[in-house]
């Protein structure tokens, strides 16, 4: 029986200004997985899930969604960023952010109809933030911003879900409620993608995770490759020698000393 | 074209870029001038000098643009350096040639002037023509593509990944922008256009959590001042006339307009009635005045006595001035919540209801902090400031919790829920 792929990256690398951010990953995820990405800070997590969705370009490599590229399955592929990225003063409420969840479906000139309102309400009620749709958004705390990420992620519909710390400066309820949110979406079939901080619930909350340090140091399922010595690598100063290389690398081709 | 402005002022705001507008209006100013320039030159006697200065005014207004663009992207100058020097840069060129004008061409300079700080007394029918079609238009192509504005001011990386081109968007919102600076200058003139693309939003955000009527309300105070700015400068100096002063002159409506909006504006940061200054400060001064009541009552209560208090014996519980709780006394009786025999007062029913009511808000509160693990010395303070704002759903989930707590961490009684209605 083959194996479905939900996700394969060959020889991807990314650099920013000249300095290597993503060098040289390879990764093949299989469907129906959730995935914690795993790493120090600037291994190139965010950049990592930038790529995929071309937000950044690389500098070489292919990836590959489901087996094709990724413009012609765009649909079926819902982004949740990072919270800190989106202005919160912006004049909107939390049932119209949700409600963005359908206007890549929708045409150019259409506007939302009555079962996408309605399909926004169930999203709400999902995540429990019905009785806030009609808040302003910047009244809500931050766990209830980051569900309504999620909401206006499951209005979308998709089959591979790619979220950047869905769980950074979140309430313990909140936590667990998008844990069990993610739990359910995996049994459907769906695949998850979820850049973590946390290594302590690493083993409770993901079944395969990807491991890497601007370079990949391991991917696989966390039985076989979430252990100390793998850790280790990852968060060990073995790679400080890699960041000194490529500021030198990037000093001798820019000209700047 | 103070509409037009006023809503593409809308999206400049929430993007967070007010001072690229400045930049861009400064940045039309040498596109005027050699327009004018050129015309003077070549076709001094056509009659599109109009249409030439709007194309003249927006080409330059671009080149600002790229060059800041061009600056920020290759050159990684900061944001608001970039700005600085192209505004001052365009100014300066346009302000040194223009001078060069005023003795050679004496004539055309005159229309040269009137784009600095904008006069509508002079508009032709053309111009009103020109100016109301390509309001229209941007009015209409806001309204057209006003998911995919709203898209991508609001989360642009999210955007991007449901196919939004959210490059295009960009640019097109930048040209909305200059299109809109370049209709305005007419009327606002070069100086003071950013203050037209600002002061309506500003003012509209204060009242409104919904994107669309932001816009609508910035339309309506970017028409209205429009407006009343072309009204005033026509009719103040013609008042001064009648009041026999010698103002016999025109004032230049830019400012007249300006001074409108951001008239509208101010008003609105202070009035506005969710979060106007001084809606603020009624309520605070509300809020304070209830917590002295509350204070009062809640002595009164405790020294629970029959006949009643003497007004004197009062005055020493609480540090107010005679005069202070003369009124707060006449309030509270005028209210119900105290009777007065003599000079003697006392609380009323419902008064006893009330008092009884924040006493078993404080009592709650203090064995609230104290299950969390305070200590029992420190949780009167807490207290003494939470009676006034704990909600009755607060409330109930404090008992609830607590599992309705007869005596409080100090042995003191709670006063039930029946005591309080």
């Amino acid at each position: 029986m083959k194996k479905k792929i939900a996700l394969k990256v060959e020889q991807l690398s990314v650099n920013y200004d000249k300095t290597p951010v993503l060098w040289d990953i390879c990764c093949e995820i299989p469907e129906g997985k959730l995935v914690g990405i795993i790493g120090p800070n600037g291994a190139g997590k965010s950049t990592f899930l930038k790529t995929l969705l071309g937000m950044t370009r690389p500098i070489s490599g292919r990836i590959e969604f489901f087996g094709q590229p990724y413009r012609k399955v765009r649909n079926r592929i819902a982004y949740v960023p990072q919270r800190s990225s989106v202005d919160w003063d912006f004049p909107i409420t939390a049932f119209e952010v949700v409600l963005m969840g359908r206007y890549g479906k929708m045409g150019v000139l259409k506007w939302p109809n009555a079962a996408d309102r309605r399909a926004a309400q169930h999203a709400l009620d999902m995540v429990g933030m019905l009785p806030f749709a009609d808040r302003q958004i910047s009244q809500l705390s931050g766990g209830q911003q980051q569900r309504l990420f999620i909401a206006r992620a499951l209005l979308q519909d998709a089959d591979l879900y790619l979220m950047d710390e869905p769980f950074a400066g979140v309430d313990m309820a909140t936590e667990k409620a998008i844990i069990l949110l993610m739990d359910k979406l995996k049994v459907q079939g769906k695949t998850l993608l979820v850049v973590h901080h946390d290594l302590s619930t690493v083993d409770n909350y993901f079944d395969w995770v990807i491991m890497f340090n601007t370079c990949l140091i391991a991917s696989g399922s966390t039985t076989d490759v979430f252990n100390s010595e793998m850790i280790l690598r990852t968060y060990g100063r073995s790679n400080a020698l890699l960041d000194e290389a490529a500021k030198l690398t990037q000093s001798k081709t820019s000209g700047i000393k | 074209m103070c509409l037009s402005s006023a809503l593409v002022g809308v999206i400049v705001f929430l993007r967070k870029r007010s001072l690229l507008g400045e930049a861009l209006s400064h940045a039309t100013y040498p596109g005027v001038v050699l327009s004018v320039l050129f015309m003077a030159i070549f076709f001094p006697d056509s009659n599109a000098l109009a249409p030439a200065i709007l194309v003249g005014a927006f080409l330059s207004s671009l080149l600002g643009l790229w060059i800041i663009e061009k600056m920020e992207r290759r050159f990684h100058a900061k944001n608001d350096s970039a700005l600085c020097l192209v505004l001052s840069v365009f100014f300066g060129l346009g302000v040194l040639v223009a001078s060069r004008i005023q003795f050679t061409h004496a004539l055309w300079y005159k229309t040269v002037q009137i784009f600095l700080y904008g006069q509508a007394a002079t508009m032709t029918n053309i111009h009103i023509f020109l100016y109301a079609l390509l309001g229209v238009l941007l009015s209409g192509v806001l309204i057209f593509f006003y998911r995919q504005v709203q898209m991508t001011i609001f989360d642009r990386d999210f955007s991007g990944t449901v196919g939004v081109p959210v490059r295009w968007v960009d640019s097109f919102l930048f040209l909305l922008l200059v299109l809109a600076i370049v209709i305005g200058i007419r009327s606002v003139g070069v100086v003071l256009m950013s203050g037209m693309l600002i002061a309506p939003a500003v003012a509209a955000r204060q009242f409104s959590h919904r994107l669309w009527t932001v816009f609508l309300l910035a339309a309506g105070v970017g028409a209205f001042s429009g407006f009343l700015g072309n009204y005033l400068s026509v009719e103040l100096p013609q008042w001064g006339m009648r009041r026999g002063w010698n103002w016999n002159f025109s004032l230049p409506t830019g400012p007249m307009i300006l001074l409108s909006a951001s008239g509208i504006c101010m008003l609105s940061l202070l009035f506005a009635p969710r979060n106007g200054l001084c809606t603020r400060l009624v309520r605070i001064l509300r809020f304070r005045k209830q917590c002295l009541e509350d204070n009062l009552l809640k002595s009164l209560w405790k020294r629970d006595r029959e006949g009643g208090v003497l007004l004197s014996e009062v005055k020493k519980w609480q540090s107010l001035s005679f005069l202070q709780m003369l009124f707060l006394v006449w309030r509270l009786e005028n209210q119900g919540w105290i009777e007065r025999t003599d000079s003697q007062i006392q609380l009323t029913k419902e008064g006893k209801s009330r008092a009884a009511y924040i006493v078993r808000l404080h009592r709650l509160w203090e064995a609230y902090l104290v299950f969390l693990g305070q200590g029992v010395e420190k949780v009167h303070r807490s207290a003494e400031e939470m009676e006034h704002i704990i909600t009755p759903e607060l409330e109930k989930e404090l008992a609830d919790l607590l599992g309705d707590p007869k005596r409080d961490p100090h042995s003191q009684p709670i006063p039930s829920k029946e005591e309080t209605l």
